[in-house]
C-alpha cells in the first residue's frame, strides 16, 4: 500500500472503520452518508473485512442492530445523517443508558428544513444533549484518525459512551483529499479488540447493562452520567498524545487552537469551514490583527474549562455557527459558549455568526469579514448586534421554461434519459388530471418530477408516506372533498416494501380510501443504486457488489402483492410500464374503487431503470416487456379478492433472455441463472394455480 | 387574529400555475429523425416517450419537440415500423 492515497471523507471514514477491524455493519442509505456503506460493502464482498453487514430496512432498524450488536459485545459502525439520524433518533436516546460504545459516522445534512442536501448542523442538533460523545472533523485524514480515535475513547472502561463524528457533507464527504493510511499491524497493537465489560452473553455472564431504573435513582445516575461525559475529555486527550506518538499525528484535547498567541479576538469554528477560518486569520494576521482560531473539535463535552482558560486574555469571541438554534436568536455554539463562560470570572463580548445553512459555502471572504466584526467588538468592548447573519443573494443558474401546457406534468424534467418512472408518472397524472395531490416519499421521482407537475406534490417523510397520505385524504374527507380530489402516493420501492411498509400496512388496515402507487425499480436510485427489499436475488447493487465474498442480492426479494393481499384491501395489481393499456386500466380502476370509499387501492409497477440496472437507455420499455414475458415480473391484479393474470404468455421466456442484457446480472454463472428459473417457473405455477382458484386466499 | 395573507413573512411556496421544466434538448447525443413514409401513425412513441416530448400531428404521427428531447431512443426502440431512426447530434445538423 503507498505511503498516502487521495481520497474522499466517506471512503477515509470506511477505511478507518476496516482498520479498526469492525464487527458488526448496520445500514441504510442516505445522501451524502451512502458511500461510507458502499465503500464498506465493497470491503466485505472482497473479503478486505470479516465483519457482519446488514441491510437494513430503515434508519430506526439500522439503529437498533447497532445498538444490539454493541450489546453483545461487538465493535459496531453505521453511519447516517439528516433525516435519517432524526429517524434514529429514539434509539440515540437510548444507546448512552445501555453504555454502547459504538461509533456513528454523521455526513451532516440539513434537517427538515426545505430539503437541502448540503450540510448544516440541524440534524446533530437533536442529538447533542442525549450523552454522546459529539466530535467534529476538519479534514479527511482527521475523519480517519479520529475513527481509530473515537474507537479508543468510547470503549475506555472510564468512558464507555456511544460517540458520533460529525463529517460535513459534501464539503468533506465527496472531497478529495490526501490521507495516509496507518498500517494494520500498527492499530490492531494500538486498539485491541472490544471487550465489553458485561456482554449479553447467558453463556459467560449473568450481569448485564439495562435501561430501566428506579425514578428517585434517575437524578444521580443523570449526575454521575454527567462527570463520566466530563471526565472523558481526559481520556479524548490522553488518546490523541498516544495516537501521535504511535502514528504521528495528533490534534489536541476537545479545541485546537491556531494562532492565538497574544490574540486579542478569536475566532470559533467547527468542521471543514475551519480550514477557511484559518486562511483568513492568515489574512489578518499578515495585516497586522491580533486575531487567533480555535476549531471546536468536541461539541460534548463541550469545551467550556478549555474556553474559560482562553477567553481570560482576548477582548472578543466570534462564533461562526452552523447551527441555528431557533428562538433562542443564536446558534448552538454560540448559546454554549454564552453559558460557559457565565458564571465565570471571564467577562468577554461575544459575537455570534449564522451562516452556511443548507450546505452553503463559507468563503475565505465571509470569513474575514466576520474576522473583522470580531475584532471591532473587540476595540468597542462590546457586540453591536449580538448575532449577525452572513446571509448572500440568491440567483437562479437556471429559469423553469415558461411555456403554454394544458397538461398536468410538464416535459423537461431532471429525469434521465429514457428514464421509465418519467412513462408511468405521465400516464398517472394524464388519467387523474389536476385535481390530484401526490404524495411522495423520498426518491429519485421527487427530484425529478417535483419541479415538472403542476399538481400538489408533497414530499413526505420516508417512512411515512402513507400515514401523510392518511392525513391529507381524511381532512378531505372531513371537508367534503373526498370524491372531488385523487390522493395518491407516488412511491418508489424503498419508500414502500422497506421503511414505509409499517404505514402502508396500516393504512391498507384501516381502510383508507386512496391509492399507493409504487414505481419499482428494485433498488434504492435516488442515492445510488443500493439493494432494497425488491432487488431480486444475485442482482448487484452498491451495497450488494459481487465480489469474491458476495454473489450480489443474497436474499429473494419481498413478495408485496402477497403482503398486500394478507390486508384483504379491494385492489391490488401489479404493472409494467411496456404495457401501457393495462397499467391505464388498473389506474382507472383503482381511481373508481377509491372513489367510492372502498377501501386502499394498491398499484405496483414495476419500472427498468437503464441507470441503475446498466442496459442501454433506448432499451427500458424492451426490458420490461421481457419481464412480463420472462416471468420475472407477472403483471396480475386481485379485485375483491378475485384473482387473474392479465398478461399470460403461451409459454414463458428463458430468464437468461430478461437478465443477461442487464450488467447488474453480469456476474452470473449458469448455476445461478438456474436458480433463478426455477424460482420463475414455481412462482409462475403457482399463479396459475391461484388463477384456476379464482379467489385469492383469504378472501 | 389576523387572517390577512400581507401579514405572512417566511412562507415558501411551489406555484404550479407557473413551474415548469427545462430545455433538455442538449443533454442528446444521438436525435431522433422520423421516416415519415414509414410511419402509420400508431402513436406507440406518444405512449412511451418518457418525457412528454412527442406530440400527434393531424396524422397521428409524431412531432418531435427537440427542446425537450433528451436522445434516450426509447421511441426508436419501440417504432414497429423502424421509421424512427437515432443519429449523431452532429450528424444529424450536416
Amino acid at each position: 500500500m503507498p505511503e498516502f492515497d487521495v481520497m474522499p471523507g466517506n471512503k477515509a471514514l470506511a477505511h478507518g472503520v476496516r482498520l479498526a477491524r469492525v464487527e458488526v455493519i448496520p445500514v441504510f442509505p442516505i445522501t451524502p452518508q451512502t458511500t461510507i456503506i458502499e465503500y464498506l460493502a465493497d470491503f466485505v464482498a472482497n473479503g478486505e473485512l470479516d465483519a457482519e453487514y446488514i441491510h437494513s430496512e430503515g434508519e430506526h432498524s439500522c439503529m437498533a442492530m447497532a445498538v444490539g450488536a454493541s450489546l453483545v459485545g461487538a465493535r459496531v459502525f453505521t453511519a447516517t445523517c439528516s433525516e435519517g439520524l432524526a429517524y434514529m433518533h429514539e434509539i440515540v436516546a437510548q444507546a448512552p443508558s445501555f453504555r454502547t460504545p459504538l461509533l456513528l459516522g454523521v455526513a451532516d445534512r440539513t434537517l427538515g428544513w426545505y430539503w437541502s442536501l448540503g450540510p448544516d448542523y440541524s440534524d446533530l442538533m437533536p442529538e447533542l444533549n442525549l450523552g454522546w460523545i459529539v466530535n467534529f472533523a476538519e479534514t479527511n485524514q482527521e475523519i480517519l484518525d479520529m475513527t481509530l480515535q473515537l474507537y479508543k475513547v468510547a470503549e475506555d472502561y472510564r468512558v464507555l459512551l456511544p460517540a458520533m463524528m460529525s463529517l460535513d457533507g459534501f464539503y468533506l464527504s465527496y472531497s478529495q483529499e490526501r490521507v495516509w493510511m496507518p498500517d494494520q499491524e500498527a492499530v490492531d497493537k494500538w486498539l485491541p479488540p472490544y471487550k465489553a465489560p458485561y456482554p449479553v452473553d447467558p453463556t459467560i455472564n449473568d450481569k448485564f447493562p439495562t435501561t430501566t431504573l428506579a425514578p428517585p435513582l434517575h437524578t444521580t445516575y443523570r449526575r454521575i452520567f454527567e462527570e463520566v461525559l466530563q471526565d472523558a475529555r481526559k481520556v479524548i486527550e490522553e488518546v490523541d498524545r498516544s495516537y501521535g506518538k504511535t502514528f504521528g499525528r495528533s490534534y489536541g484535547g476537545l479545541v485546537e487552537e491556531y494562532k492565538t498567541e497574544g490574540a486579542e479576538a478569536l475566532l470559533v469554528t467547527m468542521g471543514s469551514m475551519t480550514t477557511a477560518g484559518r486562511r483568513a486569520v492568515d489574512k489578518l494576521r499578515s495585516e497586522g490583527e491580533k486575531i487567533g482560531l480555535v476549531k471546536l473539535r468536541f461539541m460534548r463535552p463541550f469545551p467550556d474549562i478549555e474556553f474559560r482558560k482562553m477567553a481570560g486574555g482576548v477582548k472578543a469571541i466570534g462564533v461562526v455557527d452552523r447551527m441555528m438554534l431557533h428562538g433562542t436568536r443564536g446558534g448552538g455554539a454560540f448559546e454554549d459558549l454564552k453559558s460557559g463562560l457565565y458564571n465565570s470570572d471571564v467577562r468577554v463580548p461575544i459575537q455570534g455568526f449564522v451562516t452556511g445553512m443548507g450546505g452553503e459555502d463559507i468563503p475565505i471572504e465571509d470569513m474575514y469579514l466576520m474576522g473583522k466584526k470580531t475584532l471591532q467588538a473587540a476595540k468597542r468592548g462590546r457586540v453591536e448586534k449580538e448575532v449577525e447573519f452572513v446571509e448572500h443573494k440568491f440567483q437562479a443558474a437556471v429559469k423553469p421554461v415558461e411555456m403554454e401546457w394544458g397538461e398536468p406534468i410538464f416535459p423537461g424534467s431532471d429525469g434521465c434519459a429514457g428514464c421509465g418512472t418519467s412513462i408511468i408518472i405521465r400516464h398517472l397524472l394524464k388519467i387523474l388530471g389536476k385535481d390530484t395531490i401526490i404524495i411522495n416519499p423520498p426518491s429519485c421521482s421527487g427530484v425529478n418530477f417535483g419541479a415538472v407537475v403542476r399538481v400538489p406534490w408533497i414530499l413526505a417523510n420516508f417512512a411515512a408516506g402513507a400515514a401523510y397520505e392518511t392525513g391529507v385524504y381524511r381532512a378531505l374527507r372531513k371537508k367534503g372533498k373526498a370524491d372531488k380530489v385523487y390522493v395518491t402516493s407516488y412511491s418508489g420501492d424503498g419508500g414502500t416494501v422497506d421503511i414505509g411498509l409499517q404505514s402502508i400496512s396500516g393504512a391498507a388496515e384501516r381502510g383508507e380510501s386512496m391509492m399507493w402507487l409504487c414505481y419499482d425499480n428494485e433498488a434504492y436510485m435516488n442515492t445510488g443504486i443500493q439493494r432494497s427489499g425488491s432487488t431480486p436475488l444475485f442482482s448487484a447493487t452498491t451495497s450488494t457488489p459481487a465480489g469474491k465474498v458476495w454473489p450480489g442480492k443474497q436474499v429473494r426479494r419481498k413478495n408485496m402483492l402477497m403482503i398486500m393481499a394478507a390486508h384483504r384491501i379491494p385492489y391490488i395489481a401489479t404493472a409494467s410500464l411496456s404495457y401501457i393499456p393495462d397499467l391505464e386500466r388498473k389506474i382507472r380502476r383503482a381511481a373508481e374503487i377509491t372513489r367510492a370509499g372502498e377501501g386502499l387501492a394498491y398499484l405496483h409497477v414495476q419500472q427498468p431503470c437503464a441507470t441503475g440496472w446498466y442496459f442501454p437507455a433506448e432499451k427500458t420499455v424492451e426490458i420490461g416487456r421481457l419481464a412480463v414475458q420472462t416471468g420475472a415480473w407477472p403483471v396480475v391484479h386481485i379485485d375483491h379478492g378475485d384473482f387473474k393474470i392479465d398478461v399470460k404468455p403461451k409459454e414463458l421466456r428463458p430468464i437468461k433472455e430478461y437478465l443477461q442484457p442487464q450488467a447488474r446480472f453480469r456476474h452470473l454463472k449458469d448455476e445461478q441463472f438456474e436458480i433463478i428459473q426455477k424460482d420463475v417457473q414455481y412462482d409462475w405455477e403457482t399463479l396459475l394455480e391461484l388463477e384456476k382458484r379464482g379467489k385469492f386466499p383469504g378472501y | 387574529m389576523s387572517q390577512d395573507k400581507k401579514v405572512i413573512r417566511g412562507f415558501a411556496l411551489a406555484d404550479t400555475s407557473v413551474r415548469g421544466g427545462q430545455y433538455v434538448g442538449n443533454w442528446r447525443v444521438f436525435k431522433p429523425e422520423v421516416d415519415y413514409e414509414k410511419c402509420t401513425g400508431c402513436r406507440l412513441c406518444l405512449l412511451y416517450c418518457p418525457e412528454g416530448a412527442i406530440r400527434a400531428d393531424e396524422e397521428n404521427k409524431p412531432d418531435i419537440d427537440m427542446r425537450f428531447c433528451k436522445g434516450c431512443g426509447v421511441c426508436a426502440n419501440e417504432c414497429p415500423q423502424k421509421a424512427i431512426g437515432m443519429r449523431r447530434e452532429e450528424e444529424a445538423k450536416k
